[in-house]
C-alpha cells in the first residue's frame, strides 16, 4: 500500500463498525435481545437471511472473531476439518453464542453439517429455548430442486419459527421482511458500487467491514449507520491518485475476517469485488416479487438463483459461477482474480482448481489461488504469494495486457 | 466322502508342516513366512490340506478361464486397452489379490468365498471385454452409443427399464474396483490431480477420479453421463472435472441427503424420473416398466437371500465372513444391482452351504475368533484383505461391514407407483452413503447394528480425509465408551497407501489388542511385516 | 471289430486321461509355485509400467 492511502479521511463509523465485529454478541445484538427479539443464527447463504428477519426476530450470521485456538472443537471434530466450522463450535462451547434462540443450519457441506449437529448433541448453548434445524439444501437450479428447497425452508425454518417461537410467517410478514431486506441491500449495493470507480472513495477493507456488520447486526439497528455512511461516501474525497497497483476480485469460501482483505490491500491490490461467503456477491441483491408469486416463493427462487456455492452440480450453475466472477471482473474493472479456499474445504478446493484453469487458459484473466486458515496467523507465505501475483499483474499492465 | 477323507488324512498329516496355520500354532512360522520381503509375492501358494488346496486350485483355474474368455471374446480391444490404460495393467494383479483375501480360509468358508469371488471375476471380465470392445478411444463397437455411463455410486437398477441400453458405472474399472487390487495404481492418478493444484487433503478416492479424468483415462462410451451427489462432498466436486473432460451432456442425479425425512421421498423420486426423461430424450428409448420389473425381481431375490444371510451372521456359525462377504455384497449390490442372474445363482448356492454349515455348527476361522466386530466407515481400499488379517492375526471376526447394509428394501414388481417409491428408497441407500450422511442418527446407528449382530467390537475406519466422519470423532468414542464396545479407530487414507501404510493400519489394531486388551497374536508373523511393494 | 473299437476307446480314454494328467500337472505346478504371479510381478508389470511411464498423455482440465 502506498503512503497516500492513509490520506483518505476515516469513515465516521468505521471504528464503531470494527468494534461491532469483535464479538458475535455485540452491543446491537444485546439491544435487540433487550427488546425481546429472537436471535436466529445461521452459517450459510442457503438459509435465506431475509426469513430470519421476520417480525420479532433478527438474523445473526455466525462468526468466531479472534478465535486462535480450537482445542475443544478439535477434540470433537479432529484438526483435519474446516477451521471455520471448528472455530464456530469452539466459540459455542466457550459460551459466545448463548444469546441465540435458534440455529438454522444447512447440510451444505459435511463439516458444517457435523458442526451444527454438535449444537444439539453436546448442547453448548446455554439457552433453554434454543433449538437447531438443518435443511437439506438443493444441488441444482432446476424446478425439482426449487420445489425441494421450498419444502425444506417451510418445514425446517418457517414452521419451527411459527410453532416454537410464535413468529408470524404470513405472506404479509414475509413481504415486510423482504422490503426491509431490500432497503439494506440497496444501501450496501450503493456503497459497493463506489468500488467500480477508477479511484474509489472506499477501500476493499472498509467495504468488507461494512458488509460484515450488515450480516451480524440486527438490520434495523445497523441500517441508520449504513445510510449515514453512504451519504458520507458520496462526498468523501478519494486519494488524489488511485493508491493501489492493481484491482482484484476475491472469490472463494468463508472470509469473515476483514484483516484478510487488508492483507491483500497492504500488498498493493484493492479488493474491488467480494464473491465469497460473507461477501456481497451474492448476498445483497434485491429480492423481486413477481406478479401473483408469494413472497416466500420469491425468496426461494431468488436465493436458489443467486446462490454461488461450489456444491451446485448442474452445468448451468457451474457455468453461472464462472460467468458471475467474469461479470465482476468486467464491471469492477479488475485486473485479476484471487481464488481462496478455506483449508480442508473440498468444494472450494476443487472449484479453485477448475476455475483458475478456466480463467487463466480459456478467458485469459490472471488468477491466483491460495488456501488459508480461518484465523490469520502466519501471513508471510500469503503475503509473498499476493505480492508476486500483484507484481505479475503490474508487469502485464506495463506490457499492455499481453 | 468319508472314504476320501480317510484316504487323504495321511497325506494331510504328512504335509501339515507346510500349512501356515499349523506352523503358527506350533511356533514354526505362519502365514507370512512364505513371502518374499515387501513384495506380497509368495514363494509358493498356501498349503491348506489336500481338499482345501484343491478347492483353491479349482477356483484359480475357474478364474483363469474367465480371464481367458475375456481375451478370447475381444482379443484386440483387450490388448489395445492394456496398452492404452495404466489401470488395465493393474488387473493382472487379480490372482495375487484373491490369494491374499482368503489366506487362512478353510472348509465351507473357503468354498463360499471362492464362489462369491468368482462371480465378481466373471462379471468383471465380461464387463471389461464389453467396454473395451465398445470404447470409442480404441475404435468403438456396435454398442458404443447404447451404453449409459453413470457414476459408480448410482445404483444402475433404474436404468434397466431401458431395453437395449447398457448401464456402465464409469469409474468402476479405472478406480472403484482396481484400487482394491493394486495399492499403487491410484497414487499415480492422485499425483496427476495434485499436479494441477488439487490439495492433498481432499478425499483420495475423488482425487483419484479427478486424476483419471485429467489423464484422459476413462473409456469413452455412451451419449451422456449421469453423475450424482452420492456419497459425499468430494465426489460431488470431482464430477465437475469429469463432466468437462468427458464432454457429454450430463445429468446430476442429486438425491436427498437427509433421506430419512418424509419430504425427501417426493424429491428423490422426481429426480429419478427426471433422470429417466433425460436418458429417454438422448437415447430415443422409452422406459419400460415390464423390463424394469424383470430386474427388480432379481434384486429382490438377492436381497431376500441377503436378509437370510444376516440371520446367520448373527450367530457364531456363519461360513460367510469378513472380506468374502463385504466385497461380494459391495459389488453385487452397488455395481451389478440386479442386472446379472448369475449372481442370483451364486446366492442360491451360497445360502444352501450356509444353512448346512449352520446345521453342522461350523465355526469359521477354525474356532480361533475371540471377538466379533462390526466394520464401519469406508474401508481403506488399498488394504482390502484387512479383515482377513484381523481374523488371522488377532482373532477378530468381522461379521458385517457398513456397506453391506445398503438398500435392502424390496421393490414392488406390479404397481409402478409403489415400485417408484421403493426404487427411490433403495437408490438413496447407496454405498458409503446411507449410514454416513443425512443426519447424526444414520451414523449413530452403528451401535444398534453392532448389537443386533452380537458384536463386542466396532472397528471404525477413520479415513483421514473424510470430512463427514472426522466431524463425529469424539462423539463416536464417547458413545463406544458409554455403551461398552471395544472401539478401534483404524486410520487410513482410502486410496493412498503412501499417507498411511498398511502397516500403520495394522498398528492401530496391534496397539489396542496388545496394550488395551493384553491379548497375544494368533500368528506372530502377521504382527509386523513390510508389504509396501505389494500390489 | 468290437475288439478294435474297444481298443480305440481305451486308447482314447488313456490319451484323455494322460492329457488331463499333464494338464493337471502343468497347471497345478504353476499354481502351487505361484508361477503366474511371479511372472506378472517380476516381468510383465515392470515391462508394462515402463511403457505407461513413457506414454505422452493428454493431461489437461478441458
Amino acid at each position: 500500500m502506498t503512503k497516500e492511502v492513509f490520506c483518505l479521511k476515516d469513515l465516521k463509523h468505521l471504528i464503531y463498525f470494527e468494534n461491532l465485529l469483535q464479538d458475535a454478541q455485540n452491543e446491537l445484538v444485546d439491544k435487540a435481545k433487550a427488546e425481546g427479539r429472537y436471535a436466529l443464527g445461521y452459517n450459510c447463504y442457503y438459509v435465506p437471511e431475509v426469513l430470519l428477519n421476520l417480525p420479532g426476530c433478527f438474523s445473526s450470521r455466525l462468526r468466531a472473531p479472534r478465535c486462535t485456538s480450537t482445542d475443544i472443537a478439535g477434540y470433537y471434530m479432529t484438526n483435519r476439518t474446516c477451521p471455520y466450522a471448528r472455530s464456530i463450535l469452539e466459540r459455542a462451547i466457550e459460551g459466545g453464542f448463548n444469546y441465540l434462540d435458534a440455529l438454522f443450519g444447512a447440510e451444505s457441506c459435511a463439516t458444517m453439517d457435523r458442526m451444527e449437529q454438535h449444537f444439539f448433541l453436546i448442547n453448548p448453548i446455554q439457552n433453554p429455548r434454543f433449538f437447531v434445524t438443518q435443511i437439506d439444501p438443493p444441488m441444482k437450479g432446476d424446478t425439482t430442486n426449487l420445489d425441494y428447497y421450498k419444502v425444506q425452508l417451510r418445514v425446517k425454518l418457517l414452521e419451527p419459527l411459527r410453532d416454537r417461537l410464535g413468529v408470524d410467517i404470513s405472506d404479509e410478514a414475509i413481504r415486510k421482511a423482504v422490503e426491509q431486506h431490500n432497503r439494506l441491500c440497496r444501501v450496501i449495493t450503493a456503497i459497493g458500487d463506489f468500488r467500480k470507480l477508477p479511484n474509489p472513495p472506499i477501500t476493499g477493507y472498509e467495504f468488507h467491514v461494512i458488509m460484515l456488520v450488515s450480516q451480524v447486526c440486527p438490520h434495523d439497528l445497523i441500517l441508520p449507520y449504513l445510510e449515514e455512511t453512504l451519504e458520507e461516501l458520496k462526498t468523501r474525497e478519494p486519494e488524489p491518485k488511485f493508491p493501489f497497483r492493481a484491482r482484484v476480485v476475491l472469490a472463494g469460501s468463508e472470509i469473515d475476517d476483514p484483516d484478510f482483505t487488508r492483507l491483500i490491500e497492504s500488498c498493493g491490490a484493492m479488493v474491488v469485488a467480494d464473491r465469497y461467503c460473507f461477501g456481497s456477491f451474492p448476498g445483497r441483491e434485491e429480492i423481486e416479487i413477481y406478479g401473483s408469486e408469494s413472497a416466500f416463493d420469491a425468496v426461494c427462487r431468488h436465493y436458489l438463483h443467486w446462490n454461488q456455492c461450489a456444491r451446485f452440480m448442474d452445468g448451468r450453475k457451474i457455468d453461472q459461477r464462472t460467468s458471475e466472477v467474469q461479470r465482476l471482473v468486467r464491471d469492477f474493472a479488475a485486473d485479476g482474480i484471487i481464488y481462496e479456499n478455506m483449508k480442508f474445504c473440498e468444494f472450494w478446493s476443487y472449484e479453485k482448481v477448475l476455475k483458475s484453469s478456466i480463467f487463466i487458459n480459456d478467458l485469459h484473466i490472471p488468477t491466483c489461488t491460495i488456501e488459508k486458515e480461518y484465523a490469520l496467523g502466519a501471513v508471510g507465505q500469503l503475503r509473498t504469494r499476493f505480492q508476486a501475483f500483484i507484481e505479475s499483474l503490474e508487469i502485464k499492465q506495463l506490457q499492455g495486457g499481453k | 466322502m468319508k472314504f476320501i477323507d480317510k484316504m487323504i488324512a495321511p497325506v494331510d498329516k504328512a504335509l501339515e508342516r507346510f500349512d501356515p496355520l499349523w506352523q503358527a500354532q506350533n511356533g514354526k512360522g505362519g502365514l507370512r513366512s512364505r513371502y518374499y520381503d515387501k513384495t506380497g509375492v509368495a514363494k509358493w501358494r498356501e498349503w491348506r490340506g489336500v481338499k482345501d488346496t484343491m478347492v483353491d486350485y479349482t477356483a484359480w483355474l475357474n478364474n483363469l478361464l474367465s480371464m481367458g474368455l475375456m481375451v478370447a471374446s475381444a482379443p484386440l480391444p483387450v490388448l489395445k486397452g492394456m496398452w492404452e490404460y495404466r489401470w488395465m495393467g493393474s488387473f493382472l494383479g487379480t490372482f495375487l489379490f484373491i490369494d491374499r483375501l482368503f489366506e487362512g480360509y478353510r472348509g465351507p468358508q473357503l468354498k463360499i468365498a471362492h464362489m462369491n469371488m468368482h462371480a465378481i471375476v466373471k462379471s468383471l471380465t465380461e464387463r471389461i471385454a464389453f467396454v473395451l470392445a465398445n470404447d470409442a478411444r480404441l475404435g468403438g463397437g456396435p454398442e458404443t452409443e447404447n451404453i449409459v455411463p453413470h457414476d459408480e455410486t448410482i445404483t444402475p437398477l433404474f436404468l434397466k427399464g431401458f431395453k437395449g441400453l447398457h448401464p456402465f458405472p464409469l469409474q468402476t474399472l479405472p478406480e472403484f474396483i482396481i484400487c482394491d487390487v493394486d495399492q499403487h495404481i491410484e497414487p499415480y492418478y492422485i499425483d496427476v490431480a495434485e499436479s494441477f493444484g488439487l490439495p492433498a487433503d481432499v478425499c483420495s478416492r475423488c482425487a483419484a477420479e479427478t486424476g483419471v479424468a485429467i489423464d484422459d483415462a476413462f473409456p469413452l462410451v455412451g451419449k451422456v453421463m449421469l453423475s450424482t451427489n452420492m456419497p459425499c462432498n468430494a465426489s460431488e466436486a470431482t464430477s465437475m472435472f469429469q463432466r468437462r473432460r468427458i464432454g457429454k451432456p450430463d445429468f446430476p442425479v442429486t438425491l436427498a441427503m437427509q433421506h430419512n425425512n418424509p419430504e425427501a421421498l417426493p424429491y428423490s423420486r422426481q429426480t429419478i424420473l427426471d433422470a429417466i426423461h433425460f436418458v429417454e430424450e438422448h437415447y430415443g428409448v422409452k422406459w419400460d416398466w415390464d423390463e424394469f420389473f424383470k430386474y427388480a425381481k432379481l434384486i429382490n431375490e438377492q436381497n431376500t437371500i441377503e436378509l437370510e444371510k444376516w440371520d446367520f451372521f448373527k450367530t457364531p456359525y456363519s461360513a460367510l465372513t469378513g472380506i468374502a462377504e463385504t466385497l461380494y455384497r459391495l459389488y453385487s449390490w452397488q455395481s451389478v444391482n440386479g442386472q446379472d442372474p448369475y449372481f442370483n445363482k451364486v446366492d442360491r448356492k451360497v445360502i444352501k452351504l450356509m444353512r448346512k454349515a449352520y446345521e453342522q455348527r461350523y465355526d469359521p476361522f477354525r474356532g480361533t475368533c475371540r471377538h466379533r466386530a462390526f466394520l464401519w466407515g469406508p474401508s481403506a481400499v488399498y488394504y482390502t484383505d484387512f479383515p482377513t488379517w484381523c481374523a488371522n492375526c488377532w482373532g477378530i471376526n468381522i461379521v458385517l461391514n457398513m456397506d453391506s447394509t445398503m438398500g435392502f428394501n424390496m421393490i414392488d414388481t406390479e404397481d409402478p407407483e409403489k415400485a417408484l417409491d421403493d426404487l427411490t428408497r433403495f437408490t438413496e441407500k447407496a454405498c458409503m452413503r446411507h449410514h454416513a450422511v443425512g443426519g447424526w442418527e444414520n451414523v449413530n446407528a452403528v451401535w444398534q447394528w453392532a448389537k443386533e449382530f452380537n458384536c463386542d467390537m466396532v472397528l471404525m475406519n477413520d479415513n483421514i480425509a473424510c470430512k463427514g466422519m472426522l466431524g463425529v470423532h469424539a462423539l463416536m468414542e464417547e458413545q463406544a465408551r458409554d455403551l461398552g464396545f471395544h472401539f478401534i479407530f483404524v486410520e487410513h487414507d482410502l486410496e493412498d497407501s503412501r499417507t498411511v501404510s498398511r502397516q500403520d493400519m495394522r498398528n492401530c489394531v496391534n496397539k489396542y489388542m496388545d496394550v488395551v486388551l493384553g491379548e497375544k497374536p494368533l500368528d506372530p508373523t502377521l504382527v509386523e511385516f513390510d508389504d509396501s511393494d505389494a500390489y | 471289430m468290437k475288439k478294435k473299437a474297444w481298443k480305440l476307446l481305451v486308447k482314447l480314454l488313456g490319451k484323455t486321461l494322460l492329457a488331463a494328467l499333464i494338464f493337471f500337472a502343468a497347471t497345478f505346478t504353476l499354481y502351487i509355485t505361484n508361477g503366474e504371479n511371479k511372472l506378472i510381478y517380476y516381468v510383465v508389470r515392470p515391462f508394462l509400467n515402463r511403457h505407461y511411464d513413457s506414454q505422452t498423455r493428454d493431461r489437461r482440465i478441458v
